[in-house]
């Protein structure tokens, strides 16, 4: 099968190959050249050869040859995918992949090192792009964690600034209260109101920063305990809600007879947010019902009002942040209540149902003991 | 005897020199903080970002070996680190033996490095080139574990792998030093290892170190390149067993 046909054709394969071969000598020295090479490089085959390898690449990938390739050639015997960069006769910048493997005789002494170079123009530009768009990303995440620490920081400096004053307000209230000064209906009726909207106040600052960590921050963080009873911590909730709507009746029926794993504080402030929803939007002759059970592996949460049941087209919105219901009253809140409540559902597993008719609006919050 | 690899590998730099002198000394090697079988969680940014942070690991190194008047080997910068840990711990090293030293590879007014600092711009943006196919999930099972043929095909350029962050600032750290104030301090005896054809390490630049260094020799290798402690263990190892 040796026809000279045949040779011509090897010949040829090397010589013309898509790709580029070289050979260095034993002495690093390039020995051997392919006609693809030299057409690529620009230099003639008698400026390659004698040479070694490094004085044809630009400057980094000459230190980078001799610190890492080489070592790597040397240890390991061949050497996959590294991208090197030559430079051409016209100075010009020849963005290659390479791979070489050495040859070695029975002795392993070596007798020489072939080298393959793939042209890699577009793979290299593209492959740099990559990594400029990951640093991009990475800074872009940077100066969004520096971002979202300032506005943590915000929050934390905001909440504390904003409950301090109202506490004043509170404790003065408290003093004029107990100091018996104030006698007249009229300004005790102005008392109750200072409570009503200190409570009020208090609430939207609760929910506006939970909001706002909810969206910003890491969202509503939880400390869970099954140890402590849920109970009185609804009861709580319930009479600080009578105080501050004297006129209003709320009727409790609870029957919570095993331990709930809950965030206590947490479930204190979902039913705050249902019941304060349901003494805004609900009938004001008709009290509301709360109601709280642990059956079937579940603790369910009610509250039920009565008055016009909730259109349709709204019932789909109402635990988006800041929806505010057809309210005649203009005591309704900023919109946040129902979407805190439905945060804090979530967070325990749980979810919050609304069933909404002309006799009765009700919200059941349920989630896994 | 302490062995210290350069930039671009870890301890493998010496697979085929210290092996040699194990019969007559007590062998340490070691693998800087982000090279080899390191432990990448103890890389520091502050503290490795002088040539100091890698001094003083091998000053630590020495003090919890108990090592004295050891016989240090330094290739590339790490015979600058270990000039840098000499001075800090006179005790520590007996005898250097620098490797194709350099105290400053950036040209500066009359003295030649070899490189401009463009050069060195150049090189840290070609570092991602070959950065591409280094996955930092593969980084613990790769590194350290050269042998381990189960990795198979995703182990080619298996040896010396680097996270190439660390990589970069390793190279900065390495490229942007300047030594050449701490040369006259050293006090024990040295010899340095020129290659010829040393691209890095220029024959000029090993000559300035031994005119600064007072009383080092210098001994001129036949071997070309970088790394002859790989492409001629036998003369490397030779020019030391002569001296030590």
């Amino acid at each position: 099968m040796s026809e000279p046909g045949a040779i011509g054709e090897y010949e040829d394969l090397f010589e013309n190959a898509p790709c580029g071969y070289l050979t260095l000598g034993a002495d690093g020295r390039i020995s051997k050249v392919n006609a693809t090479l030299v057409a690529w490089t620009g230099f003639p085959a008698d400026e390659l050869i004698g040479r070694r390898l490094h004085q044809f690449l630009n400057m980094a990938g000459r230190i980078y040859y001799e610190t890492h390739i080489a070592p790597l050639l040397r240890m390991q015997g061949f050497f996959n995918e590294f991208a090197l960069d030559f430079e051409t006769a016209a100075g010009e910048r020849l963005p290659v992949i390479a791979n070489a493997a050495e040859r070695r005789d029975a002795d392993g002494s070596l007798l020489f090192t072939a080298l393959v170079v793939i042209k890699a123009t577009d793979r290299r530009r593209y492959e740099r792009q990559l990594v400029d768009s990951r640093s991009e990303l990475q800074q872009g995440l940077k100066t969004e964690r520096e971002t979202a620490e300032l506005r943590e920081q915000f929050i934390a400096v905001l909440g504390h600034d904003l409950r301090n004053p109202l506490a004043a307000i509170s404790a003065g209230a408290r003093i004029l209260q107990r100091s018996g000064a104030l006698k007249e209906h009229k300004e005790l009726r102005v008392l109750d109101m200072i409570n009503t909207t200190v409570t009020r106040m208090s609430d939207l600052i609760d929910n506006v920063l939970d909001f706002a960590r909810g969206r910003l921050g890491g969202g509503i963080t939880l400390s869970r305990s099954a140890s402590r009873p849920l109970q009185p911590v609804l009861e709580q909730v319930v009479d600080e809600l009578r105080t501050a709507s004297p006129q209003r009746m709320i009727e409790t029926s609870f029957a919570i007879d095993q331990p709930i794993n809950c965030d206590r504080t947490r479930v204190g402030q979902l039913a705050s947010n249902l019941i304060g929803n349901a003494l805004t939007h609900g009938a004001t002759d008709q009290p509301v019902r709360v109601g709280a059970t642990t059956e079937g592996g579940q603790f369910k949460l009610w509250v039920a009002n009565a008055g016009e049941a909730i259109p349709p087209a709204a019932m789909e919105k109402l635990f988006e942040p800041f929806f505010r219901g057809d309210a005649r009253d203009s005591r309704q809140g900023l919109g946040l209540g129902l979407h805190i409540a439905s945060q804090i559902a979530q967070a325990h597993g749980g979810r919050i149902d609304v069933t909404s008719t002309a006799e009765e609006t009700r919200f059941i919050f349920t989630m896994p003991l | 005897m302490f062995f210290a690899h350069g930039f671009g590998c870890d301890q493998n730099m010496w697979r085929f020199v210290a092996p040699e002198f194990e019969n007559d000394f007590k062998v340490v090697l070691l693998d800087h903080v982000g090279a080899g079988g390191s432990d990448l969680s103890a890389y520091d940014k502050t503290k490795y970002s002088t040539l100091h942070g890698y001094a003083d690991d091998l000053v630590e190194i020495g003090r919890e070996l108990g090592l004295k008047d050891a016989v240090f080997v330094g290739h590339s910068v790490s015979a600058m680190i270990g000039i840098l840990a000499s001075l800090k711990a006179p005790d520590l090293f007996g005898r250097l033996v620098l490797v194709g030293p350099s105290a400053r590879y950036i040209d500066d007014g009359d003295y030649v490095g070899g490189f401009s600092e463009k050069q060195i711009a150049e090189l840290l943006e070609f570092l991602e080139d070959n950065h591409m196919g280094w996955s930092a999930a593969m980084a613990p099972s790769i590194m350290g574990n050269p042998d381990r043929p189960e990795l198979g095909e995703e182990l080619t350029n298996s040896f010396c792998r680097t996270d190439p962050e660390i990589a970069k600032a390793f190279a900065r750290v390495t490229f942007t030093s300047d030594n050449r104030g701490d040369l006259p301090k050293v006090k024990v005896p040295t010899l340095i290892l020129q290659c010829s054809e040393d691209i890095i390490a220029s024959e000029e630049v090993g000559k300035f170190v031994r005119s600064s260094i007072p009383g080092s020799e210098i001994v001129f290798l036949k071997a070309t390149g970088h790394c002859p402690n790989l492409s001629a263990p036998a003369e490397v190892v030779s020019a030391i067993r002569a001296y030590v």
